[in-house]
């Protein structure tokens, strides 16, 4: 029975931006949460545990604030958690992330099958899923939008890639990525939650981990990006619709 | 060794890549190599696109991941040290880039869309957050300064003739322990709508699979292509994924984005944001796709879309 580990990121979530002042972006008003394609990631494990038992751990490394996503995971199907805070994991480099996962699953998590979200939803730089499984020296299968366990401890995935899609099989223990097509995450209802705060989360602190390198990566500005235009707005009555037909040909669109 | 590396699996996004790796190598004088699959002696293409060495990877058997490559691409790259590598940002090669990376241990700018040299030579290099509602810039303290580049991001290289440089093959890997069983090639869509100059948008509010004909009605009015938001595509199917317009669909620049039934969510606006007029009919007056719009109606689609291609009809002939 496999053990599955499925790794979460909790994140700010990008409708609450605002645009502040001088194009800087404004955060006063933001809410968080479990990073979109992450919550497709803890689905599927809890998925391939209905179907092969075993167990499922989720993982998080992030500030002391994301307890709650702690919670918030622990309510979809997982078994325990293991979450590493710090008031300095706020902004930590996908190789950073990459090496703490890497740590503790290495000493303190016995596992199968590691899944991961393609991105998450905030930098979606891609990579903390494929460093991990370098870390770990296991093999990698990305994007994948399928998975199976299949006889004798092999994973069999459908991997999305431009032309269309490869089907891979790998030996266990595998790292995968997932698209968000994969499965439709479940909502939490009232008792999720309840037996939530009942389940176990093993806390872990900066002191006790491997001195978290430098980041190679450095963000030296980070600008919203202009995308607001004029909004002129019609009414949906025949007289509004004919305004609306006589812009477009004012812009040339139709002549 | 001073350089700049590009890698790409195919060869358009190769000659992509040439075209900014070649900039940046004569910024600072240094050569540049370009790893590719060796396809039946490509290598002059390259060379006239603006490689100085050109490396030709024997082609992987059927059953053959890209990255049974890495060890051998990763002690060629620590080998030779380069100054930048970039690889094009295709799915396998970002996740190529990835573990490159990693086994490195440099930095990664994953889906760069810009670079240039700072003053004092750093390379700053772009890329898009939180669903494209912000520009990111990074500088790498490591090397090799790493990069994947999405295509489409530059123009291919011209050729230019009379140009020489090396060629040199690279043997065949060790296997890899994912195995590819088999591979569905899909279907496109016959039309391409990064080159259409009319998009009709079709969102989550359009109700029906069937009521996507009011759209197509609208896009045949006016010579235009149909595409979608990401619902639409992944989670109905109603339409094939490349159709899927935003940061991780396509990006389009058509002279008309017409949003029927289109919140305008973050992700998917980032993938209209080059469109000359974009407008956008919805019955919430606050949905955010107003924000963004030029012009808008609001009202609910299935009132405004038939009385629209009415007016449009009356002042046929159009220009296409």
């Amino acid at each position: 029975m496999p053990n599955i580990v499925a790794c979460f990121k909790w994140v700010v979530d990008e409708a609450y931006i605002r645009k502040g002042a001088s194009g800087a972006l404004d955060f006063s008003a933001v809410d968080y949460k479990i990073s979109d394609y992450d919550r497709n990631a803890i689905e599927e494990a809890a998925r391939l545990k209905g179907l092969h038992g075993g167990s499922v751990t989720v993982l998080t490394a992030g500030v002391p604030e994301a307890a709650k996503g702690v919670k918030d995971a622990l309510s979809r199907g997982a078994d325990q958690a293991f979450f590493a805070s710090d008031p300095s994991f706020s902004q930590l480099e996908s190789s950073q992330t990459a090496a703490i996962l890497g740590e503790i699953i290495r000493f303190l998590i016995p596992f199968d099958l590691i899944i991961c979200g393609e991105g998450s939803s905030d930098q979606y730089a891609q990579q903390v899923g494929t460093r991990l499984a370098e870390n770990l020296g296991i093999p990698c299968i990305s994007y994948v939008q399928k998975l199976t366990i299949g006889e004798g401890g092999r994973i069999l995935a459908e991997r999305r890639v431009e032309e269309g899609v490869e089907v891979v099989e790998a030996p266990l223990p595998v790292l995968v990525t997932v698209l968000p097509e994969i499965n439709t995450p479940r909502i939490p209802g009232v008792k999720d939650t309840l037996m939530a705060s009942k389940k176990p989360v093993v806390a872990i602190k900066k002191e006790e981990l491997l001195p978290v390198g430098a980041a190679p990566l450095q963000t030296l500005g980070m600008t919203a990006t202009r995308m607001e235009r004029n909004g002129e707005i019609f009414a949906a009555t025949p007289e509004g619709i004919a305004r609306f037909v006589e812009a477009l040909q004012k812009r040339g669109i139709i002549s | 060794m001073p350089g700049i590396w590009i890698f790409a699996e195919r060869k358009d996004l190769a000659q992509e890549l040439l075209t900014i790796g070649r900039e940046l190598a004569l910024q600072t004088g240094v050569k540049v190599t370009a790893i590719v699959t060796d396809q039946d002696d490509q290598a002059d293409i390259y060379i006239a696109g603006g490689a100085d060495e050109v490396v030709l990877l024997s082609p992987l058997a059927e059953d053959m991941s890209l990255d049974a490559w890495l060890p051998v691409i990763a002690a060629e790259t620590k080998g030779a040290d380069p100054d930048i590598f970039l690889i094009a940002a295709t799915a396998r090669g970002k996740d190529f880039a990835a573990r490159l990376a990693a086994r490195l241990e440099t930095g990664l700018c994953s889906n760069c869309i810009a670079l240039s040299r700072g003053e004092d030579g750093t390379v700053v290099m772009e890329r898009l957050a939180y669903g494209g509602a912000a520009v990111q810039q990074v500088s790498c303290a490591t090397r090799p300064v790493m990069a994947t580049i999405p295509p489409r991001t530059f123009a291919p290289a011209p050729a230019e003739h009379g140009r020489s440089g090396e060629v040199r093959k690279l043997l065949l890997p060790p296997t890899s322990p994912v195995r590819i069983l088999d591979r569905k090639i899909k279907e496109r869509s016959s039309q391409d709508i990064t080159e259409a100059k009319v998009v009709i948008c079709v969102g989550r509010g359009m109700e029906k699979q069937e009521d996507i004909d009011m759209a197509r009605q609208l896009a045949d009015l006016l010579g235009g292509e149909v595409g979608c938001t990401r619902p639409i595509s992944e989670e109905l199917h109603w339409l094939p994924d490349d159709l899927c317009i935003g940061l991780s669909g396509v990006q389009v620049k058509p002279d008309l984005y017409l949003g029927l039934g289109v919140s305008g969510q973050i992700q998917h606006a980032t993938g209209i944001r080059g469109a000359r007029v974009i407008c956008a009919v919805n019955k919430d007056e606050n949905a955010p796709i107003f924000q963004a719009a030029d012009l808008g109606i609001v009202g609910d689609l299935y009132d405004v879309t038939p009385k629209l291609i009415e007016a449009l009809k009356k002042i046929k002939p159009l220009s296409r």
